[in-house]
């Protein structure tokens, strides 16, 4: 068995950040499904505020898991929470037409739950078959292939309005001024959930990589997730404009830059905290003859 | 090398546990799979299982240093297990994708040359920028004798490290194991598209052209992420630094072909399940 390192005392317990973000993010997801009742898809960002939660639970859970020597280093965490995640949120936004529940709104719950199992099959295995022995790796891998469900989901009703497979798959373009159903641009069919996938994967994995080291402190460090989740935001927000109404893409992209700022200006003050000596540099001035 | 620096472990060998809970979930996997949809589905989830024991198996062909060999301190490549292997294997699947088209053979062949091509890039400039950069021969420290090509290792070693550079069967191993992921991966990726091109538009009541695009789109995405499942597990198994097949981790790789099987089959179900129903 290894040791746990812990890497750095006090803060949130990870049980409350797990809570926050599940809970959080789901309401969110669900809160999406609001733009069905709207005559635009003004409820849009909600999906980004989901992945924005989800990254940061995420991130604490990565912390909790790479206290422990892994040996392949942080990245590759991120990693098999969005490969495993993308099959389970394709699977759960298909649930509703599969023909058991017909309503939509199994669809969020829907994927956490395919999500969370699908984890604990790969804890289990990376746990008992690869024999790694680290006690929270079950949990922390169903936990991170939740994560990696949600963030897809998250960002997904965020460029496109909806988290139903058939709104995914449904594209038109205009010729001649008659509108056509052409799938080639509809969000799959376009493959912008590899521009997601990425996203998010570099968003998960990201934060406790950069901040790790002797003086890592679990608000900085969650902050900095929080902060690559807006910038994911603003990402899918610009990506919005081709899916969903103008309006609706602008207000997607203002909130967006909104808390990027809002989380940026907060981790720089963390930062600043952190550092034995903050220095405001000058440049070097030539000396007057 | 952990990234805390802790001691990286595990135990050896696998759990009798594990084994059989492993084998309880193949099976109840391929059977669930029969029981839903016997014939074409049920080929294409074996044989993406196939695909996905290539990419374990690769894996561990490929030679990583880490952080180590950035300092020159270890043979390989200064990167993590993952990152490589992702490289390699979806260099690999983009060219079986962009080959799909002209055939099942093409295709996978197309897969395994452009995996192979990616690793033996990524090898050369490694030792370019060993020899040429940092000053150091190639030397392993994990064998006396280079098993291809005979020569000795011991005089060009520096004191207190591992080894250094990346000795010629590293980097035969490392074109190994891109052409085997690049394989598997695409393997993954054409099984897939098939199921989907097929079962897609029954269940969305659409015509063939138009699922196409999106055939394309979640076959890709997909095979991504089963690549990225099944290079993980076998970074996993690996923790750490490999040189490659002469490495005496490289025996540890039956537990991770054993994992990727399971991973696979479970991945592949609920992939093949969400075209079928």
């Amino acid at each position: 068995m290894t040791v746990a390192i812990t890497a750095s005392e006090g803060g949130m317990p990870h049980n409350k950040a797990l809570a926050i973000g599940l809970i959080g993010a789901i309401i969110c997801l669900y809160l999406t499904y609001v733009n069905a009742y709207l005559p635009q898809p003004l409820f849009s960002f909600f999906g980004g505020l989901a992945a924005v939660l989800a990254l940061w639970w995420g991130t604490d859970t990565v912390k909790h898991l790479c206290s422990y020597g892994l040996g392949t280093g942080v990245p590759s965490a991120g990693m098999i929470a969005l490969g495993s995640g993308v099959i389970a949120m394709l699977l759960g936004s298909k649930l509703s037409a599969m023909g058991f529940i017909s309503t939509p709104l199994i669809i969020p719950i829907g994927t956490v739950i395919i999500a969370a199992i699908l984890g604990i099959i790969i804890g289990f295995i990376s746990d008992k078959i690869v024999n790694m022995n680290i006690p929270v790796l079950m949990v922390s891998l169903a936990e991170l292939c939740m994560v990696g469900a949600i963030i897809i989901m998250g960002l997904t009703a965020m460029a496109t309005g909806s988290f139903v497979f058939a709104d995914l798959v449904s594209g038109s373009t205009t010729f001649f001024g008659i509108v056509m159903l052409d799938t080639t641009s509809s969000y799959l069919g376009g493959c912008v959930i590899a521009v997601v996938f990425m996203l998010g994967a570099l968003g998960v994995q990201h934060a406790f990589n950069a901040c790790l080291g002797p003086n890592e402190s679990q608000d900085r460090t969650l902050m900095l997730a929080a902060e690559c989740g807006f910038l994911s935001m603003i990402t899918v927000s610009i990506i919005s404009f081709a899916f969903v109404s103008f309006l609706s893409a602008i207000l997607s992209f203002i909130i967006s830059v909104i808390g990027w700022v809002y989380t940026y200006r907060k981790y720089f003050e963390l930062s600043k905290r952190d550092a034995f000596m903050w220095l405001d540099a000058k440049p070097i001035r030539e000396k007057e003859a | 090398m952990s990234a805390l620096g802790g001691g990286s472990g595990g135990g050896e060998g696998m759990t009798p546990v594990g084994i059989v809970v492993g084998i309880i979930l193949l099976i109840a996997a391929l059977a669930a799979m029969y029981v839903i949809s016997p014939g074409f589905a049920f080929t294409s989830l074996v044989l993406v299982i196939v695909g996905g024991l290539l990419i374990g198996f690769g894996v561990h062909f490929v030679p990583v240093g880490g952080a180590p060999a950035a300092m020159g301190q270890s043979p390989g490549i200064a990167t993590g297990v993952t990152m490589l292997a992702a490289g390699a294997g979806l260099a690999g699947l983009f060219g079986g994708a962009w080959a799909a088209e002209l055939g099942f053979g093409v295709a996978l062949a197309g897969g395994a040359i452009g995996g192979g091509l990616m690793m033996a890039v990524t090898c050369l400039m490694v030792n370019v920028v060993y020899v040429w950069g940092m000053g150091v021969p190639a030397a392993s420290g994990k064998v006396a004798k280079d098993p291809i090509t005979g020569d000795t290792f011991e005089a060009y070693k520096s004191q207190g490290t591992e080894g250094h550079g990346l000795p010629f069967i590293s980097y035969v191993g490392g074109v190994i194991g891109g052409c085997l992921g690049g394989l598997g991966g695409t393997l993954i990726y054409v099984e897939l598209l098939g199921v989907y091109e097929e079962f897609l538009p029954i269940s969305m009541g659409a015509s063939a052209e138009a699922v196409l695009p999106i055939a394309v789109g979640i076959a890709g995405i997909i095979a991504v992420g089963m690549f990225l499942v099944n290079a993980v597990i076998a970074a996993y198994n690996i923790t750490g630094t490999i040189e490659g097949p002469h490495d005496p981790k490289f025996k540890r790789f039956p537990r991770a072909i054993m994992g990727c099987a399971v991973a696979s089959a479970i991945c592949g179900l609920l992939a093949i399940i969400m075209a079928v129903m």
